[in-house]
């Protein structure tokens, strides 16, 4: 039988939005049973998030929630009753892990802190994925994703030196930093688990993953005593390197040939005489003291071309070089990732067929990948309630009567 | 059988608190920022020898460096994510060198490679022929597209994999052209998918009974980019709506970058998908008796639809940028916060230094610098285990630091490592 690796891995799931579900994402596609511990009354605020299926809101239907959720079973507590507490206290009795990404408070408020979880369940990895960390003069300060790349200073640094930052675009720390740095964490403690059958507490910082992805630049000022600005493209001290305009509304090709070899190959394949005759770009020295004016020859140039095709003739000639891919290129036209099968379709009940990431590697003996839909809010309730916690139907009922499973 | 009852390596009794991957023996062989993935080991107590070509690591010859000093040894990068590792250099492509190669994967569990695929193979390095050696060995191969697909023999880099993984297309100005990330997140992505990824390999070939079967673990640059494209796919499937670039401006009214006395701001008076937000800020900004603020409270700045408008960014912009610009960055986070409102400082890596939270944590440690002489101020631990710490660890290596007490260990005597030296197979 081929087991995913992560078999037998419990995970009692209260993290929400998105480093904390994409954290667990990544046990759950591997085969961890992720229960996501759910309130209908606090929502997930990625359940009524957009792009929505069909352009309908409603709880179930959140591209960007089921994105992060696949593998996983809801169930839904009211934590606000007495029972709700008592059945995510014996959910947690019965998991390996416990997962939460809330400010630093929020679990003890429901007698789940880690001090508490750790006296009725010693073993029990406890991870918590607050913005600043569980102490401090700030650990109690809100944000997201966006703040988080402002406050690390990930945000100041890119873009162009002339104008306001950019930043990435996106929420970055939630979706690789915070999510990757979090699972190594907890398969590292399961690792020590084993070998000494002690569980413990893992405090992730958000901030913190993506600084130390800063490393070089804080030492340039830490060392060196320059404060890193943003450079736009330029990231290398090598030219050409960056990104130019290709034929078509708003299309780009980022080009790299800063070897002697590459450039070469760059000029036999735009076959450009302006460019080849230019003086000031016969050798490398003269490419990087003259880079503006080479970036600008080369625009001129690159604008007559399709940035796939372009791209696709210098990769043929050893030069790196590739289209900017917006979302739908990637999707729907990238035959590398067609090929790597790294878009996952699966069924789900309200959305239908729908996409997924799949986790960004393959593994030749025991993959893993998503293999069951976002759950529905709640949609596992009874099911796990009668599986981990033996309760009978009756129970169930009397529970959802008294408004503990909401 | 639990999860647990699959035995890792037992810890002795009443030893020190431990790093939980104690025991790992791991060979990294990358040369860039994925060498990111080995750190993340070396620091949770595996051992991590770096093999080099003899010419250096490719990041030696990357900046920033020490002093602006361009010298292989002082390359800050290359101190950096090599930190807590051991290094020897080696040729493989030298049917010696490569001798030593099998003699070291022998006495691992997991290999870190980044070199384009069929290079190893054409090495005589391939997975089969590891696993010939060591038949539990995991082989985590880190590449621009991955192992196979058309793309596979394509050059890569960091900007290349942005720009195939689609983020670099959400960075940047409208009009103008798009803008990467700083600090090769790409690969970096990469090396930290990497790390995970090993580690799961590892947890199940440890937790194999019997005779242990290794596996190869294929890490494409690209698609690591691809998960961060956050909702933007999504967008494309279900709403048919390609998002765009839109650096440098509100995303919609009060949430973006504004400029304050001291530098900037990041404000989110929207929040994610409601405006909960809004109304705490209008108490704010009425209460510090910015002009014009009272308007804030008109209903129509509960509709989100309204906020993304020009007109509403625009007045916006035109109440909070004149109270911001008698505010420094570090009052207005401290005020704001205190109103349970998303701000913070755009901030820079000085103010990361001084930034009370990072201080209070001792986020920031000190490393010897030995080739200079110096102490390096470095980000330490990006995550706390309590139990089995994490632990900046030793200095990178020198160029051939570790060579010969490797190739001592190897059984190679002084007479064989002279030879190989004389020869340019090892420095």
């Amino acid at each position: 039988m081929n087991r995913f690796p992560l078999a037998g891995i419990t995970v009692a799931d209260f993290t929400w939005i998105g480093a904390g579900s994409y954290t667990t994402k990544i046990l759950a596609d591997f085969g961890a049973d992720v229960i996501k511990i759910e309130s209908a009354e606090r929502l997930d605020t990625l359940r009524d998030a957009k792009p929505f299926q069909g352009g309908v809101r409603g709880v179930n239907r959140s591209g960007y929630f089921a994105d992060r959720n696949s593998s996983k079973r809801s169930v839904t507590l009211n934590m606000k009753t007495e029972e709700g507490r008592a059945l995510a206290r014996r959910l947690i009795e019965r998991s390996d892990v416990v997962a939460n990404n809330f400010t630093p408070g929020t679990m003890e408020k429901f007698g789940l802190g880690h001090e508490a979880v750790r006296a009725f369940k010693p073993d029990a990895i406890y991870i918590g994925m607050s913005m600043h960390g569980q102490v401090g003069p700030e650990s109690r300060y809100l944000g997201y994703g966006l703040t988080m790349g402002a406050v690390t200073g990930l945000h100041q640094l890119c873009g162009r030196p002339e104008l306001d930052p950019a930043g990435t675009g996106t929420n970055f720390p939630d979706h690789v930093p915070n999510p990757a740095h979090a699972a190594f964490a907890i398969l590292a403690a399961l690792r020590h688990r084993r070998r000494t059958g002690q569980g413990q507490f893992i405090d992730v910082a958000q901030i913190e993953p993506t600084i130390a992805l800063l490393g070089p630049a804080v030492m340039d000022y830490t060392a060196n005593g320059h404060v890193a600005g943003r450079v736009g493209n330029q990231h290398i001290a090598g030219a050409p390197h960056g990104v130019y305009p290709s034929r078509g509304e708003d299309r780009w090709i980022a080009i790299s040939a800063s070897s002697e070899v590459a450039w070469q190959a760059l000029l036999h394949v735009l076959g450009d005489p302006a460019l080849e005759q230019d003086v000031r770009f016969a050798g490398m020295a003269g490419r990087w003291e003259h880079r503006a004016a080479l970036d600008e020859a080369l625009a001129r140039s690159t604008v007559l071309h399709d940035a796939l095709e372009l791209a696709q003739r210098l990769q043929q000639r050893g030069v790196a070089a590739g289209p900017v891919q917006d979302a739908a290129d990637v999707l729907q036209r990238d035959p590398q990732l067609q090929a790597r099968e790294h878009w996952v379709y699966l069924d789900h009940p309200e959305m239908g067929r729908t996409v997924y990431n799949g986790l960004p590697f393959k593994m030749s003996r025991t993959p893993g990948f998503p293999h069951r839909p976002a759950p529905l809010l709640g949609q596992h309730t009874d099911e796990v309630l009668k599986e981990k916690l033996e309760l009978a139907a009756a129970e169930i009922v009397a529970l959802r009567a008294q408004g503990a499973l909401q | 059988m639990t999860f647990d009852d699959m035995q890792s390596p037992a810890l002795p009794p009443g030893s020190p608190a431990p790093g939980p991957l104690e025991g790992i023996r791991v060979l990294d062989l990358t040369q860039g920022s994925e060498q990111y993935c080995g750190k993340l080991f070396a620091q949770l107590g595996a051992e991590v020898l770096l093999v080099e070509p003899t010419a250096g690591c490719a990041n030696r010859r990357e900046g920033p460096f020490l002093g602006d000093r361009a010298h292989r040894e002082h390359s800050l990068a290359f101190a950096y994510f090599n930190q807590g590792k051991r290094g020897i250099a080696l040729d493989l492509d030298q049917a010696q060198g490569q001798e030593v190669f099998r003699a070291l994967v022998r006495e691992s569990d997991l290999v870190i490679e980044a070199e384009r695929p069929g290079r190893m193979q054409a090495r005589g390095l391939a997975v089969q022929a590891l696993l010939r050696e060591q038949p539990a060995l995991v082989t985590t191969s880190i590449t621009p597209f991955g192992q196979n697909g058309p793309y596979a023999q394509y050059e890569g880099g960091d900007l290349i994999g942005l720009a195939f993984g689609g983020l670099l297309s959400l960075g940047g100005y409208p009009g103008l052209a798009p803008t990467a990330p700083y600090g090769n997140q790409a690969l970096l992505a990469a090396a930290q998918f990497a790390a995970v990824a090993s580690m799961i390999a590892i947890l199940e070939v440890e937790g194999q009974s019997g005779a242990r079967q290794g596996q190869h673990v294929d890490v494409s640059v690209q698609e690591s980019v691809a998960m961060a494209l956050e909702n933007a796919v999504q967008f494309v499937e279900l709403e048919n709506t390609v998002r765009k670039r839109n650096g440098g401006e509100q995303r919609q009214a009060g949430t973006g970058v504004f400029p304050c006395q001291d530098g900037m701001v990041y404000l989110m008076a929207g929040g994610v998908a409601s405006n909960k937000f809004w109304n705490t800020t209008t108490d704010w900004l009425v209460e510090a008796g910015a002009k014009g603020a009272e308007q804030l409270r008109e209903p129509r700045w509960l509709d989100s639809a309204f906020l993304q408008t020009a007109g509403a960014k625009r007045i916006f912009a035109a109440i909070f940028l004149p109270y911001a610009a008698g505010m420094t960055k570090a009052q207005l986070y401290a005020e704001g916060q205190r109103r349970r409102i998303p701000i913070c400082p755009v901030s820079t890596t000085a103010d990361l230094l001084v930034n009370r939270q990072l201080v209070f944590r001792q986020f920031f440690e000190q490393t010897a610098h030995p080739f200079s002489g110096r102490t390096l101020t470095v980000p330490g631990a990006p995550f706390r285990m309590e139990a089995s710490p994490w632990r900046l660890g030793r200095p990178a290596p020198q160029l051939g630091e570790h060579t010969g007490e490797v190739l001592s260990g190897l059984g190679y005597d002084h007479q064989r490592q002279a030879v190989l030296l004389r020869e340019g197979v090892i420095a």
